[in-house]
């Protein structure tokens, strides 16, 4: 309560300077105000992503209000069944005029013509330079952007040092061969330590690998996809990674059915010396076990022969929704919300990082360690799928976790692979 | 029925036409409509609820519908397509289907046993020790699925689970050595027991109100014809107790045919594990993970129909005539 109420009053104090800049920023981006006066705005705001969402909307209504006269309705979505609820509002007209909508369901989205193509209004906003390349990649269909990048998130090695200096391994790998040495290391340091979970249902863990052999998803030429996760760069890439569970000792068996929650909750039971996870977990674990949180370490994921491979850029964009009355206030609210001091508010709240590059250099410059590790993964790794309305098939057919499940069950990954190939393509086809 | 009334009124019979002109036709109107009127709002709220969604099903059933269709609220009517690509893939045949149908029977004659013994041995408690033991049941059925299945998933955890723990600790097994989810059978038999451990209280307490009404004395001349107790179970409760078995046993198989949550919220049971899926989570993920919602709706009715002559053939093999 008193951390919540100083809260409060320091977003009260802090208002009035920030609805100045967001207004200053707002007419000097576009060259021209947009009158709301009576008018209002429904935006719709993933819920959970910021512990203090509630000073942050207070704030925001009030730097609308004083920016375009109109007045925001904000409305918190769950984010259980909310790919269901986008879906039938857009059916049914019943949508908001702008929401955030996670990276990959916006192709999905785009395609079935429920939020609009926002190139345009970009350029006219001068805001197509210095946006974070992966999330714009994430938005774009057929050449268009569908969604202004607003904040993402990536994931990278996370480490407890203290595990990692006891087995003399405290150091970023430079190469697949350097990971495997420090797995052998803590493993033979500790035989009941297990030193690399490889979490069968997390396909975002695995795919660095088939990325750091040069591999592929999938790739796009004359505008139709075909699966290249049967590529011999893609299998040798899932062989290195699942080895490590089958050969080397790395994971437990139960790590088969594990998704990423799994892996964090062995970590936090100091059972497992380190694991891949996302940038926005240490604030879990800085939360939940503050002396945990102290020993941390990070390391970008390596690839084969270097220290970074890609990694997934996962995050939110603001889209609008087709059905609005009010492009251009919509528009408004967007700017608002991804560019300034809002957006950067957002990313140190949230600890996820912003959608523009000017904004993610002042959180990384203001950031620890953990952050400038994550933030490099990001910068110089940050890939996404296959931008493609397919992929969410995929992602609903779970392909990739059941082939990573099934070599991990003893299938051969050239198999496993060839499988999964066949069904992506299958959905490619349409 | 209907015309019992007329005819206590006409003793004579041969004046019915005569009868029939002094009940003026509006009246005769009003009094048939009468229980269509007292039916009216349980059949509306059926109807809206039950009746409409199904037809909607059908229909869907009969169509290439994709989230695009949802949106701009086409149609695109496709025959019947979906059934000849479901009934053609060898996925439901070879897996999905004896999944279902395996799953079911097992789980079925499971609470049906589990069930049924139960209640004989709460009959022949005392009233306090009865209602003591029906309440600590009836926690276990009131507890939602989605909670019981969390449950056992923690039991059988791999890596720190109760029972791996206790297998640990025994020296049989190590911890973390084997994923009993990634199995077909080692899943199902957690599901199983899930299932019964859920479903059984239901039967209990129904055949235990059941068994209540079986009167003394037909138990008495059995035991006096020199019947044991064995005998006397098959040939005056079962008998007796024919029709509360018929229920129990379809509404079972429904239930156990149409899991869904027990399946989806397993390690792996939300499609991961192929060979681990069921027609409910098959429908699940074709409609809307996948928003192929005219697939998922073909499954749905496929499940619909399957589930329709299962229960036919059972009332109509477990009930004599006169009890239909």
């Amino acid at each position: 309560m008193i951390a919540r109420r100083h809260v409060l009053a320091a977003g009260a104090a802090g208002s009035a300077a920030l609805a100045l800049a967001a207004c200053g920023g707002g007419s000097g981006g576009s060259g021209g105000e947009v009158d709301g006066e009576g008018k209002t705005l429904t935006f719709w705001l993933m819920e959970g992503t910021n512990a203090s969402a509630d000073a942050y909307i207070e704030e925001l209504k009030t730097a609308f209000a004083e920016a375009t006269g109109a007045t925001l309705d904000v409305q918190v979505q769950p984010w259980d069944g909310a790919h269901d609820k986008f879906v039938t509002a857009m059916a049914g007209g019943t949508g908001p005029d702008v929401a955030e909508v996670g990276t990959t369901w916006v192709p999905e989205f785009a395609d079935a013509g429920g939020i609009d193509d926002l190139t345009e209004d970009i350029e006219a906003a001068g805001l197509t330079e210095g946006l974070v390349e992966g999330l714009v990649d994430a938005g774009t269909l057929d050449g268009q952007t569908y969604g202004m990048p607003w904040y993402a998130g990536v994931r990278a090695i996370l480490g407890n040092r203290e595990m990692l200096e006891a087995a003399g391994v405290a150091e970023q790998p430079q190469s697949w061969d350097d990971l495997l040495a420090m797995i052998t290391a803590l493993k033979e340091h500790d035989p009941d330590w297990i030193p690399f979970p490889v979490a069968g249902a997390s396909i975002f863990s695995a795919m660095p690998f088939v990325w750091g052999a040069g591999g592929d998803i999938a790739e796009e030429s004359g505008g139709s996809w075909s699966a290249t996760i049967d590529s011999p760069e893609a299998v040798e890439g899932l062989t290195w990674y699942t080895d490590l569970a089958l050969e080397h000792d790395a994971s437990t068996a139960a790590a088969t059915t594990w998704v990423e929650t799994d892996s964090l909750a062995a970590f936090l039971q100091e059972t497992v010396p380190m694991f891949i996870t996302g940038s926005w977990v240490p604030a879990t674990i800085r939360a939940d076990n503050p002396e945990l949180a102290e020993k941390l370490v990070a390391y970008t994921i390596p690839a084969k022969d270097s220290a970074i491979a890609p990694s997934f850029l996962g995050g939110s964009l603001m889209c609008r929704f087709t059905e609005t009355a009010e492009p251009e206030l919509a528009f408004e609210l967007i700017k608002l919300v991804t560019t300034g001091d809002f957006a950067t508010r957002w990313a140190e709240e949230t600890n996820y990082f912003p959608g523009t590059t000017e904004a993610l250099d002042e959180v990384v410059a203001g950031g620890d360690e953990l952050t400038a590790v994550f933030a490099q993964q990001m910068t110089e790794g940050g890939t996404t799928v296959p931008v493609t309305p397919a992929w969410g098939k995929i992602e609903g057919a779970k392909t990739l976790s059941t082939m990573i499940g099934t070599i991990l069950e003893g299938t051969a990954v050239q198999d496993a692979a060839e499988t999964a190939a066949e069904e992506m393509d299958g959905f490619f086809a349409g | 029925m209907s015309t019992a009334p007329t005819l206590e009124k006409n003793p004579s019979g041969g004046a019915e036409p005569f009868v029939r002109r002094t009940v003026p036709r509006g009246r005769r109107l009003r009094r048939g409509a009468a229980p269509w009127l007292l039916l009216a709002p349980g059949l509306i709220v059926l109807g809206v609820l039950l009746l409409w969604p199904m037809l909607r099903v059908l229909n869907l059933s009969l169509q290439d519908y994709e989230l695009r269709n949802l949106l701009r609220g086409d149609s695109n009517y496709v025959g019947l397509d979906n059934y000849v690509q479901v009934l053609t893939d060898p996925f439901l045949w070879k897996t999905v289907l004896p999944n279902t149908v395996g799953f079911a029977i097992v789980c079925v004659v499971l609470t049906m046993i589990v069930g049924t013994s139960v209640a004989l041995f709460l009959n022949s408690l005392g009233t306090l020790w009865r209602s003591i033991s029906t309440t600590a049941i009836m926690v276990a059925w009131a507890v939602p699925a989605l909670t019981g299945t969390y449950i056992f998933v923690w039991l059988f955890d791999p890596q720190s689970g109760l029972v791996i723990s206790a297998l640990d600790g025994l020296g049989i097994m190590d911890a973390g050595s084997y994923n009993w989810f990634t199995n077909r059978w080692t899943f199902y038999a957690i599901a199983t027991l899930n299932v019964v451990y859920h479903g059984f209280p239901f039967i209990a307490v129904t055949m235990l109100a059941g068994l209540m009404t079986v009167p003394d004395e037909l138990y008495e001349a059995a035991a006096l014809d020199g019947a044991s107790a064995w005998t006397r179970f098959w040939q005056v409760t079962v008998p007796t107790l024919r029709p509360i078995i018929a229920v129990c046993v379809i509404l079972s198989t429904i239930w156990d045919f149409k899991v869904f949550v027990q399946i989806f919220l397993m390690p792996g049971g939300d499609g991961t594990t192929r060979e681990v899926m069921n027609l409910g989570v098959w429908s699940y993920t074709q409609s809307f993970a996948q928003g192929e919602y005219g697939m998922g709706s073909t499954i749905a009715v496929l499940l619909t129909a399957l589930l329709l002559v299962i229960s036919v053939v059972y009332i109509r093999t477990l009930m004599k005539e006169e009890e239909l």
